[in-house]
């Protein structure tokens, strides 16, 4: 309640608002740094308010307005906060009080509806989930195989992104790997994370940790930078339990022999660093070395890269949701890669490969072409190994 | 206004793409198939909990299925429905719309209270659209088809805007009414996680429940004679790519609509 810049403290709401932020919003100090580096004050008249957000959190009290939902959750003022506050933590938990008070964005309850019904946010049938693999006689996984390849609803479901999952699949055949996939593989729960159904969440990991344990599931690869945070940070580990992103995994593989680029590829590439791979869990030199394994190939660096790289605009839980043209990142990382004049943007992560790809269509922007690191590395691959 | 006790009837149906046909019994094969609570049935739960956040009351949810329907009404009410009732009987089994629609109306009769029963307008597997009428006349009541939004008029009557060819028509019936209700009217809100982990047990009802002589329900009460079941084939796409600039491309596409119009 606000009135003429009185703001009454209500007890229920701040038990709720200290309950659900767990005290993270208190070693903030102020200094705005967040509002400040927030990506949407690169494309909207006012940035989104974080300073604000949190003061609200300290002070238990709410008015958070559709602020919280327009978090991606990429993690730049985490990056640069001086007092480490876990800022994505604590806009999670208040879209958490805004379930419970019904006040989400339309569509968000249709998407958990999917994975409910479904197994998977996008609304496809789960009868299809193996149709990215037709015709490449992918083995069901056994504890024999040495890893699990995970490839996550998007990879599974989406047109454009089943051709990464694919390209993954060629390369780990050249270096003769030996995986499986889980036939009816289950949702990690990322898009449930991050809109902020925390106690939905619970309940598919508890379910899917189960089923990955009974399966024998140890090392597991994932194409999708958000199911290795979900595997890596919010599942419970079990012995044994390894979960890698493909670029960690092909780096090994590139690094110990067992994967070779011997076809040039003539070119210059830049490397777009996805959030949830590069400031969530460091990982900016794998992909990196992939590109610079590849003959012929020269890795230019993007004005903003590693810890500074700008947000495609598709993570937390905004896939799901309308970003209206004119304010989406992608745009402005395009034309941020247009600038270099590299021939390809690569990245490692299919939300950005659409969200970037989009914006490079919506733009017409035909240079620099957008593509998965895999795409480049398959091009890569002996005649033999082709 | 007087608090509202709303049924809402719910069916369980398999998922579209994973029910095959068997051309010689003339029935779905539906062992394969998943289930889900029948799509429209899902806004009618959502339109009912919105009544009563507005006017108080209850919302029972009522089905008719085999007992592995129970763990889905229970959906429902981690929705936020206060009961759920399930019809279940072996007897009940192979019902048209015409002993389904006389089963769910003992069984509302057998709730007792009630002021309003929202139905889906149909259900995405049988696809009839016939039941809400049959539950209607069953209970002697008004009913409102194909509903988009329900309030009430000062003189306590029901208003219903409903969906008709070319536009909408608004009408007023008095309470007690039977309403089928649009598919995607609203968004059903998610599930309560901790009505979820604590779910409300679902009463279930045999056919001797009822009262109705067995010859009138299942399978012995139907009508219906389903003369043949066939798989309709999917037909072949006709692809054809364009080549050429955008503006090429452009014009190549109106020219080959035009040609089709």
């Amino acid at each position: 309640m606000s009135e003429a810049g009185v703001r009454v403290l209500d007890d229920l709401v701040w038990d709720e608002v200290t309950a659900a932020t767990q005290g993270a919003a208190a070693p903030c100090f102020q200094c705005g740094v967040c509002t400040a580096v927030c990506p949407w004050g690169l494309v909207q008249k006012e940035p989104v308010n974080v300073r604000r957000l949190i003061r609200l959190a300290q002070l238990g009290t709410d008015g958070w307005g559709e602020a919280i939902w327009l978090c991606t959750t990429c993690g730049l003022c985490e990056a640069r906060c001086p007092r480490g506050v876990p800022v994505s933590e604590i806009i999670l938990a208040l879209r958490r009080l805004a379930w419970d008070r019904r006040a989400v964005p339309k569509g968000l309850p249709s998407m958990l509806w999917a994975i409910h019904w479904d197994g998977n946010p996008l609304d496809q049938p789960p009868s299809q989930r193996e149709a990215w693999a037709k015709g490449l006689n992918l083995e069901p996984f056994t504890p024999e195989h040495e890893l699990l390849f995970y490839v996550g609803c998007t990879g599974a479901y989406d047109r454009r992104t089943q051709k990464i999952a694919r390209s993954l699949v060629t390369l780990l055949r050249a270096a003769r790997v030996r995986f499986g996939i889980f036939p009816d593989e289950p949702c990690c729960g990322e898009s449930i994370r991050t809109v902020g159904q925390e106690e939905y969440l619970a309940e598919v990991v508890a379910a899917n940790t189960e089923r990955f344990k009974a399966a024998g599931v140890r090392k597991l690869v994932t194409v999708s930078p958000h199911c290795l945070d979900m595997f890596r940070s919010h599942y419970p580990p079990w012995d044994g339990f390894r979960p890698l992103h493909y670029t960690e995994y092909l780096d090994q593989l590139v690094s110990d022999g067992s994967l070779r680029f011997k076809r040039e590829l003539r070119g210059t590439v830049a490397y777009h660093d996805p959030c949830y791979l590069g400031r969530r869990h460091g990982i900016y030199d794998a992909p990196r070395r992939l590109l610079a394994a590849i003959p012929g190939l020269t890795l230019v660096e993007l004005p903003a890269a590693r810890e500074d790289a700008l947000c495609c605009g598709g993570g937390g839980g905004r896939m799901w949701l309308e970003t209206h043209a004119g304010e989406r990142f992608g745009d402005l990382r395009i034309r941020e890669a247009e600038g270099t004049g590299v021939e390809w943007l690569a990245t490692a992560c299919p939300f950005c490969v659409l969200c970037l790809e989009d914006s490079a269509k919506v733009l017409g922007v035909e240079r620099p072409r957008v593509v998965d690191v895999t795409e480049l590395a398959v091009r890569a691959l002996g005649e033999a190994s082709s | 206004m007087k608090p509202l006790d709303i049924i809402v009837c719910v069916k369980l149906v398999p998922k579209p793409e994973e029910v095959t046909v068997n051309a010689e019994t003339r029935t779905l094969d539906r062992a394969k198939a998943r289930s889900a609570l029948n799509p429209p049935d899902m806004n009618a739960i959502e339109m009912a909990l919105g009544l009563r956040e507005r006017h108080g009351g209850t919302v029972s949810l009522l089905s008719m299925g085999p007992p592995f329907a129970a763990p889905y009404l229970q959906v429902g009410l981690a929705m936020g429905a206060d009961h759920a009732y399930l019809l279940s009987d072996r007897l009940l089994g192979g019902a048209d719309t015409l002993p389904t629609s006389l089963a769910l109306a003992k069984g509302i009769a057998k709730i007792g209270e009630w002021d309003l029963v929202l139905c889906g307008e149909e259900s995405s597997d049988g696809a009839t659209g016939q039941v809400p009428q049959g539950i209607a006349e069953w209970l002697g009541c008004s009913q409102i088809t194909y509903a988009m939004d329900l309030s009430f008029l000062p003189d306590g009557r029901l208003r219903g805007e409903r969906e008709i060819r070319g536009g909408h028509e608004v009408v007023a019936v008095p309470l007690p009414a039977v309403v089928s209700v649009k598919l995607a009217v609203n968004e059903p809100r998610f599930m309560d996680m901790e009505r979820r982990r604590n779910p409300e047990a679902v009463t279930i009802w045999s056919a001797a429940d009822l009262g109705v002589d067995p010859k009138w329900l299942g399978f012995e009460g139907s009508p219906t004679v389903v003369g043949a079941v066939w798989q309709a084939k999917s037909p072949e796409r006709q692809r054809q790519f364009l080549d050429g600039t955008p503006q090429e491309k452009a014009r190549l596409l109106a020219e080959q609509i035009r040609r089709m119009l």
